[in-house]
């Protein structure tokens, strides 16, 4: 994904042709998914909101101001509209301390399996408050890397680290399980 | 904990777009740029209001003018100047104010309640 691509392709947009809109979806469709997708764990829903930050995208073009990438300003606009969204119509979610009784009942299930488990604790992190939830999902979206989860956020660094140590603190305690790893086949 | 959650978040599966998400949003943006054509403010139809009310602006300076120009004991009993009252009177300036402000409100109001109700 070369941004002289982008570049080329929002100054043509820009100037009227409405087609170069399409170099940009292609090649950044599925980073804006998959962001989507951690927000909401829905498939169908995902590719809605990735539709709509699209769309904003389109319409706020000349916003873009060329001293940041353009996937810096992208990844923000829609991890914006994805967090109102999730304002707007909350993803289906149990509370943190459902699944902590979930995971407890569960644990001692032989046929419990990793995955079920892994399942669960993205769940959890769904269930953070929003605040923690929103810094936990960017962190590890941006591959664990905080400048670049601080600017999708367009908080201060330190602040993204604190909001991630507090949401790992409230995991830790209400799914202590977590910490047992494969063990929990065997229970 | 964190090396778990790293763990875990780390191997996740990627989701694949289908395969008409790029004509689906193609289709929206084409529709966007169609539809959503913004309004040009009509510069020329307003040029005679804005005509109006430069005119009304420079009546006000020279009243204002004539005023500071007075001696003080004059103040008291001071009347809009012969050459103004005659313009005012010529143009039917009573009448133009009273529509300006009905035209003002009818369009503030609803404004105002639009904005309201958001």
């Amino acid at each position: 994904m070369s941004p002289t691509e982008d570049l080329a392709d929002v100054e043509r947009v820009l100037a009227g042709e409405v087609s170069a809109f399409e170099g940009i979806v292609r090649r950044w469709q599925g980073p804006l998914i998959n962001m989507a997708y951690r927000f909401c764990n829905d498939r169908s829903r995902a590719e809605e909101m990735a539709q709509e930050a699209f769309l904003r995208a389109y319409r706020n073009l000349a916003g873009w101001r060329r001293d940041a990438a353009f996937s810096t300003w992208l990844f923000a606009l829609a991890a914006n509209l994805y967090r109102s969204e999730l304002k707007r119509i909350p993803a289906h979610n149990v509370a943190l301390d459902d699944i902590a009784e979930l995971m407890d009942k569960r644990s001692h299930q032989a046929e419990f399996e990793a995955e079920d488990r892994d399942r669960i604790i993205r769940r959890a992190v769904l269930a953070l408050p929003e605040k923690y939830r929103d810094a936990v999902i960017l962190y590890y979206f941006h591959e664990m890397d905080v400048p670049a989860a601080s600017k999708s956020l367009g908080l201060p660094e330190g602040t993204v680290k604190a909001r991630l140590f507090r949401g790992r603190e409230m995991l830790r305690s209400k799914l202590p399980q977590l910490l047992q790893g494969p063990k929990l086949k065997e229970a | 904990m964190e090396d778990e959650l790293d763990r875990i978040f780390s191997r996740r599966d990627e989701m694949i777009p289908s395969s008409g998400f790029v004509a689906s949003v193609m289709e929206a943006v084409q529709r966007e740029s169609t539809a959503s054509q913004p309004i040009a403010f009509p510069w020329l139809r307003a040029l005679p209001i804005f005509a109006a009310l430069a005119a009304v602006l420079v009546m006000l300076g020279i009243a204002i003018f004539e005023l500071v120009r007075m001696p003080v004991s004059y103040v008291g009993h001071w009347t809009i100047p012969p050459a103004i009252m005659r313009v005012l009177s010529q143009t039917s300036a009573g009448w133009v104010a009273i529509a300006l402000v009905i035209a003002l409100l009818s369009t503030w109001i609803p404004v105002r309640l639009i904005a309201g109700k958001r």
